[in-house]
């Protein structure tokens, strides 16, 4: 492809300088507006060439354009176009020469002028031939230097310009092989250059316009290859003229190319701001040239004097950025120019690319979306302007005129020629931003695409292009940025280093992993080529506030990025990229730092006047933009000096101050976030933080790639609470919300709330809530170890004394599982109560068979676990001797256990004694075996006999017992009598509910 | 593994290939059956090593596939099961194997006959059968065994399948068997209420309709569910059904039968023949029989707790120590016959010591003397009230009176009233 591209730039070329300058002539009058978009990329170089392309699908559209009613004509021009596809470019291509020769003039003049502006801003070549081969690709870029070499000052020149706009937004779309075609046009002709950005901006608004989208653009990439090597750059060229021209006339519409220019100008400055402008230079001779057949023809300085004119403080604020003085004239116009170009681009862009801006956000945010914004701001502008100027402008040849009538045809042409409903969306978009948000997000997908087959794709060409060492140095000096600005710097200066590296032939051989980082705070100066860095320097503080504001703008400012880009196109990209990656580590997802980032963009925008001129002038026509354009221009300007000022000043400006401390607020944030989440602080710092943690890893998990973090890849352990409360006490309430750390006790506070609920001597429903608050503060920090057991089986126990058994069963479900990882406690203790409570409370055998299965033949000797086996057998059996000895016998709790039990073996056994028993039973008896007494080992009483018998008696007449004197005044239980009576009585504590410890009274008790 | 030459292992897989789809084509339940049966089919073995030499099988399933549609999800799943199975891959075999039996029971669904009922009972034994080998292999492994989960949710879409009006009805209950064994093997019986519920509620379901050996395998599960839930009666009945319906050519089931339909009876009174527990080798049962007929406690204690971890596993270890106060009856019993012996007129009464002095004579460890004298009167006290004995216990004379009418009622096949 390339080889192929160059030698056919070559030849180009070698034909170009003939043509070029005729070219150049009839092709700014032609096609000014349309081409100029293109054009401006080309212009240098590309001008000799890009005027043949411009010329033949521009011709024919600039022709239809001089006319006021540029859109209208265009509209004509874009439906053949459209329609014809590949024909028209071929057709192009035939015309191409013809117009080369229309375009002689203007190319000649557009040429001089480029010259002029390549032999004083050689630099600006450089840059641009570093764009270029960054566009190219890696692939590309060998040849294309030679070219450029070759082509010396116009190659380069060309190159620059063409490139750095058309590239961008061509590679934008389909950004490396725009890129390569662009070079090999602009070396050959300034045609091919062209073309290719065309077809790429084509592409795009295929792509936009809907359905073909991948299918047009595979074709599209193949076109351009293609024509680049066998010289049809024309018909390539050809049509991306035509698109381009679309896109002028979608760009047309807005008027504020000052303040749009302001922006692109700020950010081409920064990094490639040097070749922005000279491929502005360059491409507005070439898009007079391509545009000649209007008005442009005659006047590519005119046209340049008019885009002056339209944009004075533009070119003032280029002059300011950019020291050069020669370039100064012309590069107001161009960078005007270019600006259109780009809006066009950028209007395509947003329309067709804006997948490919979502491209740029993520890998070369800042690159690309400055340009796009800012090239989408001028776009509107300049169609206005330009348009209304071309009449007065070239009755006054100017330049502008011609860009913006050339613009203008050929953008109508272009979107024509792209689609019909794209076109209309395209100015759509570019006049609001609303409107091109939809189509943005629309086309994200195809745009990803048709990317990825095209090898546009950031992400794609920076990992096939760039050795993964490159890729991990510039991820690197990316880590290590603190904020935008400094990333933005960054950025700028790998790109460059990258370029130089890969003009180098260095790149794959380069140990970039002993490249030194870049110094953060000012790499500018160091890292960069001298001679580009230079001129961008001064820019570059603009640069970065730039790029983001324009990254997160508005879809359809976003879109013009892939313009500015061009330049460090494939640099760029991999920084972008790098700075996705660690964005993405950094958690802030692109879509969350898009649409936050985008917030402050517009409101600058909506603060700058013109915003509201471009929407009114893009639903506006033509002629209305004319109107617009003239009656705006004082607006424009002020619009302008605005955006210069605000460009120049980047820094100073109370704006962008505002801006940076915003986002730089936004990125401490972000940093705090991290920094909690990763080291959870034990201190009062997590304190409330809590939801923005959560928020945060919530975040994190939804965004961290968009597209699929599972709910596993959460990083829980980011949302597990690190408590801070001292208070020993706390009341338990069951959460609703989030823990809150504040509230949270930590395990060493847990550890004495846990003695003080052992010493206290208050009620067990007090104690009840306090061990169930420091169960919630364990399981919130998720704390288990042998605290937690020791909780739990301190709250078994309070709960087994209390018969309180929903809550015992909780305490013991966790104690199994706790036991059963490993962690030491009374095991042997819990498993008899285990078992007591499958014997005793539970009607399911299997529970009963399965805790016994589980006895280990350890715990089978434990005395605890043989009394309770023994428990089993005495109620499996009946025996209420046997149970109430054990039950006696037993510790407390166990007792407290068996205590649930005790009526209803107390009832059984009555029943079983009234019937087995003749003629009596003494009381004493019954009390004994029945555990009213203490003792029943002597049965005989002890000294609390006579309590045990009292309380036997009274149990035994509650039950209905029938109870006699016999004799010697020993009561006796009259069995038979008693067999027939015996009930059991309603529980005296039973409540509707069933729970007793739910009861008012009881409450009452238990509270106080 | 025999070396096979690259031609055989081509002809191996053709055939196998060919008579997978041919049996399907011509819905050739016997036919398609062998070859789903992974693991009781040796020839799939061989096949298996075919596999293993002929690396690009699935190509020719693919081959194979282009004529017969559907049969790819199958097939390429279940030969890579095959496989895996070959090399002892349980886990990998199982999943392979799930995935083929979804997809068999896709087919399985649209045809509307019965035809591959047989084919369905083999891969829903199989599915089971490599669940448990993939389980052993997962917790050999220290992983958590959770196959035979998913074979218990694939075997309920299978039961789904065939709950309904069709012919393919009659295969649920086999399903329900496999059901049951996946659902004891995991201790999760109570899962098995909502297949029993349908499976004796639903109108579409006639029980007698179903195959008898799935109807006594149904009966032997159901039974001893009735046996975890102490329903001894109920036991006692589906026990000896599915005894009575299982064909007596397989002892081992047979024996798993007595094992549980043995402590049933036990507990209604019936005492087995020693020749039974010897023939089906139900030895664990020796010693409480015995103990049953001696009213030997001692004996009944030492059986239980020698037997103690089987008949926990079985689940009989609660209905065998229920057998206690049988064992007391009939130690009663050989005293009121000894007595009887002496002097008949006042054999009907039996002095407590008496009993604990035989108790003590078998060594029943009873701490102090008093205790023991309580907890004998206690014994007595819950024989009479269990209607065990008949007559009354004089307290102040610490005296059993005997009934002179049958003092000792038989349980004849009545539980233990309660």
């Amino acid at each position: 492809m390339l080889s192929a591209a160059n030698q056919g730039s070559q030849t180009m070329a070698a034909l170009d300088p003939n043509s070029m300058e005729n070219r150049s002539g009839d092709g700014v009058s032609q096609g000014q507006a349309p081409a100029i978009a293109s054009h401006y990329t080309w212009p240098a170089s590309a001008t000799q060439v890009a005027i043949p392309w411009t010329y033949g699908a521009n011709s024919a559209p600039f022709e239809n354009t001089t006319t006021p009613g540029l859109v209208h004509n265009y509209d004509p021009l874009r439906d053949s176009t459209a329609s014809e596809g590949a024909q028209v470019a071929m057709n192009s291509v035939l015309q191409t020469p013809a117009s080369s020769n229309l375009v002689a003039t203007n190319g000649s003049q557009s040429y001089s002028g480029y010259v002029q502006n390549s032999s004083s801003t050689y630099a600006y070549g450089y840059g641009n031939i570093q764009y270029q081969s960054n566009y190219y690709g890696q692939p590309h870029q060998a040849s294309y230097t030679p070219y450029q070499q070759a082509g010396a000052s116009q190659n380069s020149g060309a190159s620059y310009r063409p490139h750095s706009s058309f590239q961008n937004t061509g590679s934008y779309a389909t950004p490396t092989c725009y890129s390569g075609a662009y070079f090999a046009n602009d070396h050959q002709t300034a045609a091919g250059y062209p073309t290719s950005g065309y077809f790429n901006q084509t592409n795009y608004w295929n792509d936009g316009s809907g359905g073909g989208y991948p299918l047009q653009y595979a074709s599209y990439p193949s076109s351009d290859t293609n024509s680049t090597p066998s010289t049809s750059n024309a018909t390539t060229s050809s049509f991306p003229y035509q698109q381009e021209c679309n896109q002028w006339s979608t760009n047309y519409v807005p008027s504020v190319t000052t303040v749009n220019y302001m922006p692109g100008s700020g950010g081409m400055v920064a990094s490639t701001v040097p070749t922005v402008t000279y491929s502005f230079q360059n491409g507005v001779p070439l898009c007079a040239s391509n545009q000649p057949p209007p008005p442009g023809t005659t006047s590519w300085r005119g046209d340049l004097g008019s885009s002056t004119l339209l944009a004075p403080q533009a070119r003032n604020d280029v002059l300011s950025t950019f020291p050069h003085g020669s370039w100064e004239g012309k590069a107001p116009t161009e960078q005007n120019y270019y600006l259109t170009q780009i809006p066009s681009d950028l209007q395509r862009a947003s329309e067709s690319k804006l997948p490919f801006y979502e491209n740029n956000v993520g890998s070369e945010k800042t690159t690309c979306v400055t340009d796009p914004s800012s090239s989408l701001q001028v776009f509107p502008i300049r169609p206005v302007s330009q348009n209304p100027q071309q009449p007065l402008q070239t009755s006054s040849t100017m330049d502008t005129c011609r860009v913006s009538k050339m613009q203008i045809p050929t953008n109508p042409r272009i979107a024509s020629s792209l689609v019909m409903g794209m076109p209309k969306l395209d100015k759509e978009t570019s006049t609001t931003n609303a409107a091109a948000k939809p189509a943005y997000i629309s086309i994200q997908v195809p745009k990803l695409n048709n990317q990825l087959s095209s090898s546009d794709d950031a992400d794609a060409v920076i990992k096939g292009a760039f050795p993964p060492s490159v890729r991990a140095y510039v991820e690197r000096c990316f880590s290590r940025c603190k904020d935008d600005a400094q990333r933005a710097a960054n950025k700028l200066i790998l790109s460059e280093i990258i370029a130089k590296a890969k003009d180098d032939g260095t790149l794959w051989t380069k140990n970039w992993d002993m490249e030194p980082l870049l110094p953060l705070p000012n790499s500018n100066s160091s890292g960069a080529d001298q001679n580009i860095l230079h001129s961008t320097i001064p820019s570059l503080p603009k640069f970065p506030s730039r790029r983001i504001k324009s990254r997160w703008e508005p879809v359809a400012e976003e879109q013009i990025d892939p313009k500015v880009a061009p330049a460090n196109n494939d640099s760029t990209k991999i920084i972008g990229w790098a700075e996705r990656m660690v964005g993405s580590r950094t958690h802030n997802n692109m879509d969350n730092g898009r649409n936050s980032m985008k917030f402050p963009q517009q409101s600058l925008l909506s603060k700058t006047p013109q915003r509201p001129e471009k929407k009114s002038r893009f639903s506006d026509t033509a002629n209305i933009i004319e109107n617009g354009s003239s009656s705006s221009d004082s607006d424009k300007e002020q619009a302008l000096t605005k955006h210069y000022s605000s460009a120049i000043l980047l820094e100073n400006s109370p704006e962008e101050r505002k801006r940076r401390e915003h986002r730089s607020k936004r990125f401490e944030k972000g940093q705090e976030r991290q920094a909690d989440l990763k080291q959870f602080k034990p201190k009062g710092a997590g304190v409330g933080n809590i939801y923005l943690r959560r928020a945060n890893a919530l975040m994190l998990a939804k965004s961290s790639d968009d597209q699929s973090t599972a709910v596993e890849d959460i990083y829980w352990d980011a949302l597990t609470v690190k408590g801070t409360c001292q208070d020993v006490e706390k009341r338990y309430l069951r959460l609703t919300s989030a823990p809150d750390a504040a509230t949270v006790r930590p395990e060493e506070v847990l550890e004495k709330a846990l003695h003080m609920v052992q010493t206290s001597h208050r009620n067990y429903l007090y104690k009840c809530d306090q061990l169930k608050s420091i169960r919630q503060d364990l399981t919130v920090q998720r704390i288990q170890n042998e605290l937690t057991v020791k909780v739990y089986e301190t709250h078994g126990r309070l709960a087994l004394e209390a018969g309180d058994l929903p809550e015992f069963n909780q305490c013991q479900s966790q104690l199994k599982r706790l036991y059963a990882e490993g962690i030491k406690g009374c095991q042997m203790e819990f498993s008899a109560y285990n078992l007591l409570c499958a014997i005793l409370h539970s009607k399911n055998k299997r529970d009963l068979l399965s805790s016994m299965k589980s006895l280990s033949n350890e715990a089978k000797k434990d005395e605890t676990v043989k009394n309770a086996l023994a428990v089993h057998s005495a109620v499996s059996s009946g025996n209420y001797v046997l149970f109430f000895r054990l039950y006696n016998s037993a510790s407390s709790l166990i007792t407290s256990l068996m205590d649930l039990h005790v009526e209803k073996m107390r009832f059984e056994a009555m029943k079983c004694i009234c019937k087995s028993y003749r003629p009596t039973v003494p009381v004493t008896y019954i009390a004994h075996v029945l555990g009213f007494s203490t003792s029943v080992k002597t049965g005989v009483d002890h000294e609390n006999g006579a309590n045990g018998l009292d309380e036997c008696e009274e149990w035994l007449k509650a039950h209905g017992a029938v109870l006699t004197f016999e004799n010697n005044s020993e009561l006796q239980l009259d069995t038979k009598a008693s067999s027939s009576t015996l009930y059991m009585p309603e529980p005296e504590d039973t409540v509707a509910h069933g729970d007793a410890n739910l009861a008012v009274d009881d409450f009452f008790t238990r509270a106080s | 593994m025999a070396y096979i030459s690259m031609g055989e292992a081509h002809r191996r897989i053709i055939d196998f290939l060919s008579r997978f789809s041919d049996s399907i084509s011509s819905q050739d339940g016997a036919a398609l059956k062998p070859l789903l049966a992974v693991s009781s089919n040796s020839s799939l073995l061989s096949l298996a090593d075919a596999l293993n030499i002929f690396q690009d099988w699935a190509r020719l399933v693919k081959q194979a596939d282009r004529t017969s549609q559907q049969l790819g999800e199958i097939i390429v799943p279940h030969l890579r099961c095959i496989q895996s199975y070959r090399i002892g891959r349980f886990v990998e075999a199982y999943v392979a194997f799930e995935k083929s039996a979804n997809a068999f029971l896709q087919e399985f669904r649209n045809w509307e006959t019965g035809w591959a009922l047989e084919a369905m009972y083999v891969v829903a034994h199989e599915i089971r059968v490599l669940a448990e080998l993939a389980d052993k292999e997962l917790s050999s492994m220290g992983k958590n065994p959770e196959k035979l989960q998913g074979a218990g949710s694939f075997l309920m879409k299978v039961f789904g399948s065939l709950a309904g009006k069709g012919p393919k009805r009659v295969g649920a209950l086999y399903v329900t068997c496999q059901l049951f064994k996946v659902y004891f093997k995991l201790g999760t019986v109570h899962l098995c209420r909502s297949v029993i519920r349908s499976i004796e509620t639903a109108k579409i379901f006639d029980f007698e309709e179903f195959p008898s050996s799935d109807k006594a395998t149904y009966r032997y599960y159901t039974g001893r569910l009735e046996v975890y839930n102490e329903n001894f009666v109920a036991a006692d009945q589906k026990l000896t059904y599915a005894l009575m319906h299982c064909n007596s050519r397989y002892e081992a089931n047979l024996r798993m039968i007595l094992k549980y339909l043995i402590p049933v009876k036990l507990s209604i009174g019936v005492l087995p023949k020693m020749s039974l527990l010897e023939k089906y080798n139900l030895t664990e049962y020796t010693g409480v029989v015995k103990a049953l007929r001696s009213g030997d406690l001692r004996l009944l204690r030492r059986a239980l707790h020698e037997h103690e971890d089987q008949f926990l596993r079985t689940g009989v270890y609660l209905v065998l120590e229920k057998l206690e106060l049988q064992v007391y009856q009939r130690l009663v019993k050989k005293i009121y016959n000894i007595q009887k012996q002496k002097d008949a007129s006042k054999a009907h009464q039996i002095k407590l010591e008496v009993i604990v002095k035989a108790l003590k004579w078998l060594e029943v460890d009873m701490d102090v003397d008093e205790v023991i004298l309580h907890y004998v009167e206690c014994i007595m006290a819950i024989l009479i009230y269990k209607n065990l004995m008949k007559g009354y216990f004089a307290h102040k004379s610490k005296v059993v009176v005997l009934s002179k009418q049958d003092p000792f009622p038989k349980l004849n096949g009545k539980p233990i009233s309660s």
